[in-house]
């Protein structure tokens, strides 16, 4: 096939931005009080400096995500601190939050992750009224009453635990029963259809 | 999905409306700043500003023109909406909101930026909410609820489409009361037969066979009636069902693509078939049962209270007891079934994934642990299963005592009456009977609002397809255009979503007969340009031609079958090969397939199957692969002789060599055809008379491949970048072969 201009100056260049993704998609670079400094900004986000990347250079970043990598099972460990675009990438991981930062950062990354994850605890069933392959909820939560809709199939109620409950109505939005023993006889029988 | 809320009263009071300004856009927004839930906020845009309302006050007032940035960005659960401003160049959040309103504000905040822009669009959103803003309720699958709308009721729409079949419902209606009446006639015959033979002593071996002669003969004529009855309503049910699925695959075919594709795939298909089962099952097993209930009910209270009301009232006053105690009788055991139905399904679920998994297990040698796993999920479930089966056995003698009551007290009463002589035996044996024939449908009745919800639902669904208006439909003086191939963009901007153009201020004209490859990264619009040629969906701005004629003005049959399409992904229907190829055609000899099927590089694969041309293809028939299909299409697209001929990636499946040869048996045949081909694989397209590169929704260049190498703008750093790939695999290939050596 006669393609001319085959051999071009930028040939190379492809491979080059391939490596390199290769390289970054394999980094693992943990975060702690030493080489991180975390900051509120004025819209109520965080910022984040770094003194010395990877090739030695200052990094910088006006707003960075804060995402659990366990949000069920560990919520304080293993922290990834990422870019804000779209294709978002990893800036590094804060292994723990309890111990790698001072108490001032935690606190700060600790009001984004409650920013970001948003599953109000349900501390008490008034009603379950089921109709028609829905199940209509009005409960109390730790962030104030609510009524939301379910469908009735085994994906709405997930068990976590032997105890633990999560809950996704029809939005997707989701709910937290932490320990369903801890609830009254009346409201367990509310709920027993969905054990 | 309703982007514009009405602001409540109380809000009004934080918004007064400057001169001309009016509200475009307002949404709830239900998180507070505290992270609690919160029930009087709202995102208010209007043509001069954004405003969050919180209570009665406006806690932030933003002029559109000083927004530089506004997003809504989805977070887990939630979401926020950020800015920012001249004022405040930082990001900030303006709301948080749960994931009832995230799609809301995401378009609302677009709307907001075209309002920033002067751009007169107005966003809306074809998705449907999942809950009734209003009332709560949850929607199945419908625009508005069926609750809130003021809509003429599905039931009344029903009522027409039963008039539809006014005979049969006349018979039906006809039948039932015979019905009626021949139950009724029962028991009185047995009154008389007590009273005037048995007790009086007057009857005789002949009596007592006549007696039985009659009672047989009324049995025969009940249960004949009964069918006949039956047998009506399921002709009648089918008939209907089959006529609302042919309306509504119809309108479907009418509907434009974007309302399909705005769909759950299967979601139409649902409606269609499921739906109208439904509809039927009801007209089957409901409707005429719910009818003659209400008769035989009315018709025998009727003849209760002459004989003696006093009676009467007694055993009807426990009607509202037993029909609520059998109510929540029932719904408790749906309850419990439902658990058990619920158990059943994750044991099967396990099994399932067990099986599947059946090489994982294996190979990291865990099956104890699997094994333990399941036995877990089947206690559970044989642990529910007994407990039900024991609550059935020990609830229902219950239930059936209870839907007695009646029975009882009329018995107890009656029999006070007959030993005081105000009955005959005969007498209170009616009665009695009577009093089951009012308490038998009972059981049956509490499955009414059940059936009748869910045909609601059906109905709702079907409705809301049947009410869609199609946004593509001929108008009056639409023109039969014989196709001779000219096709021209002038100024043309189209975009699946008003506010997001795939495509900008397209110009182009292509001569009859040319062959323009359409070429750009994926994503870039090249389908979207073919699909607007095909007409399945309008421009927004500009005009296209087909020779000079604007494509709005052509009658859409007739000029879809004059292009030929081959796409990436071919649907083939269930049937012959030989069908499939002639669909476009039905009257194509036996030749003609040939040749094309020849064109198209098909004719060997094809008569190699043992039933050639007969081959039976589709969902359940011999499979072919995604090659061979792809031939297949080409042979069926090019067998009606297309004026224009669409091809959109319509040989990416095929091995090079089998696309060198339908190239050059296209080449043929596309001369004196317009033809637009888009193909992944660039050496394919080097012989168009024109090349298109479309970019960032335009045309960045046009020419040949010999004048756009030259230019080494976009086209010539895909056409390197290919090479390249191949070079890096092929070297890949060759590092393999030397590790083999
Ligand atoms: N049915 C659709 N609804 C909404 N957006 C669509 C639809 N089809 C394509 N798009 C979008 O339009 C853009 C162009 O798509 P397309 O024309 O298929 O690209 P190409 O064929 O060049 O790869 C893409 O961003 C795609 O996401
Ligand atoms: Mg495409």
């Amino acid at each position: 096939m006669g393609f001319k201009n085959f051999e071009g100056a930028d040939e190379e260049f492809d491979l080059a931005q391939m490596e390199a993704e290769t390289e970054e998609m394999l980094r693992l670079r943990y975060l702690n009080k030493d080489n991180a400094v975390f900051a509120r900004t004025a819209g109520g986000f965080v910022s984040l400096d770094i003194a010395e990347g990877e090739k030695g250079e200052p990094e910088h970043y006006d707003r960075v995500r804060v995402v659990r990598s366990f949000p069920f099972t560990a919520p304080t460990t293993y922290i990834s601190i990422r870019t804000t675009e779209e294709k978002s990438k990893e800036i590094g991981i804060i292994k723990d939050i309890t111990k790698d930062v001072s108490k001032d950062t935690r606190k700060m990354l600790e009001e984004q992750m409650s920013l970001r994850y948003f599953t109000p605890v349900i501390t008490k069933i008034h009603d379950i009224r089921e109709e028609y392959g829905h199940a209509y909820w009005d409960v109390e939560t730790t962030e104030g009453p609510c009524k939301f809709v379910i469908y009735m199939n085994s994906s709405s109620v997930v068990s976590l635990s032997d105890v633990r409950l999560l809950i996704t109505d029809l939005d997707g939005n989701r709910f937290e029963i932490p320990d369903f023993t801890q609830l009254s006889a009346g409201e367990l029988k509310k709920l027993d259809l969905f054990l | 999905m309703n982007l514009k809320f009405d602001l409540p009263a109380a809000q009004q009071q934080a918004f007064t409306p400057a001169d001309g300004e009016e509200i475009r856009y307002c949404s709830p927004y239900d998180i507070g700043a505290d992270g609690k839930m919160k029930h009087d906020g709202y995102i208010v845009v209007t043509n001069q500003r954004l405003l969050i309302i919180s209570g009665q006050e406006a806690e932030t007032e933003l002029a559109l023109a000083d927004i530089t940035y506004l997003k809504c960005d989805p977070l887990v659960n939630n979401g926020i909406l950020i800015a920012r401003t001249v004022q405040e160049p930082e990001e900030h959040i303006l709301a948080r909101f749960t994931m009832k309103h995230v799609s809301r504000v995401a378009f609302i905040a677009k709307g907001a930026l075209l309002l920033r822009d002067g751009v007169p669009k107005q966003v809306i959103s074809r998705e449907y909410d999942k809950t009734c803003p209003v009332c709560g309720r949850a929607l199945r699958g419908t625009k508005e609820c069926p609750k809130c709308s003021h809509k003429p009721s599905v039931l009344w729409k029903f009522f027409k489409l039963c008039g539809a079949y006014k005979g049969r419902l006349a018979i039906i209606a006809f039948l039932m009361l015979c019905v009626a009446v021949v139950q009724l006639m029962v028991p009185k015959i047995q009154q008389v037969f007590i009273d005037d033979y048995l007790k009086a002593g007057k009857g005789g071996m002949q009596e007592i066979t006549l007696y039985a002669a009659i009672l047989i003969s009324v049995t025969g004529v009940t249960i004949m009636l009964h069918v006949l009855r039956y047998w009506m309503c399921i002709s009648m049910g089918t008939k209907m069902s089959m006529d609302l699925r042919q309306m509504l695959y119809k309108k479907v075919q009418i509907l434009s693509l974007s309302f399909i594709q705005d769909r759950r795939p299967g979601e139409l298909m649902n409606r269609i078939v499921n739906d109208t089962r439904q509809v039927r099952r009801f007209m089957e097993e409901a409707f005429a049962g719910m009818f003659s209930c209400i008769i035989s009910m009315i018709s025998v209270v009727v003849v209760m209270l002459t004989m003696d009301w006093k009676l009467t009232l007694m055993s009807v006053v426990f009607v509202p007891i037993a029909l609520g105690l059998s109510i929540s009788f029932r719904k408790n055991i749906h309850r419990r079934f439902h658990m058990q139905w619920h158990r059943f399904d994750k044991t099967n679920s396990g099994l399932q994934d067990i099986l599947a998994g059946m090489r994982v297990v294996k190979s990291f040698g865990t099956e104890e642990q699997e094994a333990e796993h399941f036995r877990k999920l089947t206690d559970d479930f044989a642990k529910i299963q007994e407990k039900n089966e024991v609550f059935w056995a020990s609830l229902f003698p219950i239930i059936s005592f209870v839907m007695g009551m009646g029975v009882y007290v009329v018995t107890y009463f009656g029999g006070l009456g007959v030993l005081e002589d105000r009955f005959t035996v005969g007498q209170l044996q009616q009665f009695i009977n009577y009093t089951w024939m009012l308490y038998g449908p009972l059981g049956w009745m509490t499955f009414l609002p059940r059936m009748i919800t869910q045909l609601m639902t059906s109905l709702e669904r079907i409705y809301d397809v049947m009410d869609e208006e199609p946004l593509i439909k001929d108008h009056a003086e639409a023109v039969e255009l014989d196709v001779k191939g000219a096709v021209e963009f002038k100024d043309v901007t189209f975009g699946y979503r008003s506010y997001e153009p795939v495509l900008e201020k397209i110009n182009l004209s292509v001569k009859p007969g040319e062959m323009i490859g359409l070429v750009g990264a994926s994503g870039t619009g090249k389908s979207t340009l073919i699909n607007l040629i095909m007409r399945l969906y309008e421009v927004d701005d500009g005009q296209l031609l087909i020779d000079g004629v604007d494509i709005n003005d052509l009658r859409i049959e007739k000029y879809h079958s004059q292009i030929g399409v081959v796409l990436q992904e071919n649907f083939l229907f269930a049937g012959t090969i030989y069908n499939n190829l002639r669909f476009a055609k039905p009257d194509a000899t036996e030749e003609e397939i040939i040749m094309a099927a020849k064109m198209a590089n098909a004719h060997d694969f094809i008569v190699k199957t043992p039933d050639g041309y007969n081959t039976y293809v589709g969902e359940h028939g011999y499979s072919l692969s995604g090659g061979e299909r792809q031939r297949l299409a080409i042979a069926r697209a090019i067998l009606n002789k297309p004026k224009l001929l669409i091809l959109d990636e319509a040989t990416s499946a095929l091995d090079t060599e089998s696309e060198y040869l339908i190239q050059k048996a296209l080449e043929r045949l596309t001369a004196g055809c317009t033809t637009f081909a888009i193909a992944h694989r660039l050496s394919t397209l080097k012989d168009a008379d024109r090349l298109v590169v479309i970019d960032g929704h335009h045309i960045a260049e046009v020419g040949t491949h010999n004048e756009l190498m030259e230019q080494k703008g976009i086209y010539y750093g895909l056409v390197t970048a290919q090479l390249q790939m191949q070079a890096l695999k092929g070297e890949d290939a060759a590092e393999a072969t030397e590790a083999l050596a």
